[in-house]
């Protein structure tokens, strides 16, 4: 989960890596998800979230398609 | 019954000073054998997912989104400094925190510093292109890739 300058330079590190270009998306998309996702960590009796409820926190930032699920359905 | 005051004391440790506590330092602040810390943070790692620890150590890795070792992305807010494990835990840094500040990291490829501002809450300067090259499903097959 990376930052690059440019969607030219991802392919180029996927492609010095041989990879498969991943998911490509503006930085202020990640704002809204960092704020959901994490919010509960400063909590005394957290527990890791059921995957029902990560998959909805990734849904209702945006990231919906097959990229982005946590099991397969 | 430890495991989560020891989880706990531990985010606060990341938050208040940047850097995980050892083992060693969880067994002092709790009154505790080195032994039994090992086996709680053995634990949190395998039952309940709330941290890494270093492969053949026992000391924290990461415990999301903080990183207790130099990465490439430095989370500052004022005088105050911590170490992101990606982009999206840096930036979780601030959220969690509910503190202003900027993540510093290059790119990758280019080197060009890049350099993301959370003023009032809000990410007001975000200059670059993230790439998410794991899939959703896998993100914690090797969670050091990803």
């Amino acid at each position: 989960m990376l930052l690059f300058r440019s969607e030219d330079d991802v392919l180029a590190w996927c492609e010095q890596r041989r990879l498969t270009p991943g998911e490509i998306f503006d930085p202020t998309r990640l704002w809204p998800l960092a704020r959901a996702w994490y919010d509960d960590r400063l909590d005394p009796d957290w527990r890791r979230r059921p995957v029902v409820q990560r998959q909805a926190i990734l849904d209702a930032a945006g990231f919906q398609g097959s990229f982005w699920r946590l099991i397969d359905s | 019954m430890y495991d989560s005051r020891i989880r706990l004391w531990i985010y606060q440790q990341f938050a208040d000073t940047g850097r995980a506590p050892s083992p060693v330092e969880i067994a002092t602040h709790f009154d505790l054998t080195p032994d039994y810390v090992e086996w709680a943070l053995h634990r949190l790692q395998i039952e309940a997912d709330a941290l890494v620890r270093i492969p053949g150590s026992p000391y924290i890795w990461m415990a999301e989104p903080f990183s207790a070792v130099p990465t490439s992305f430095v989370v500052r807010s004022g005088t105050r400094q911590w170490w992101g494990n990606c982009i999206w835990d840096s930036l979780a840094i601030l959220a969690l925190l509910g503190l202003d500040g900027v993540v510093c990291t290059a790119c990758p490829v280019s080197g060009q510093p890049l350099l993301l501002s959370v003023v009032d809450g809000a990410l007001v300067d975000a200059p670059g292109i993230v790439h998410f090259a794991v899939p959703a499903r896998d993100w914690w097959r090797d969670i050091g890739f990803t």
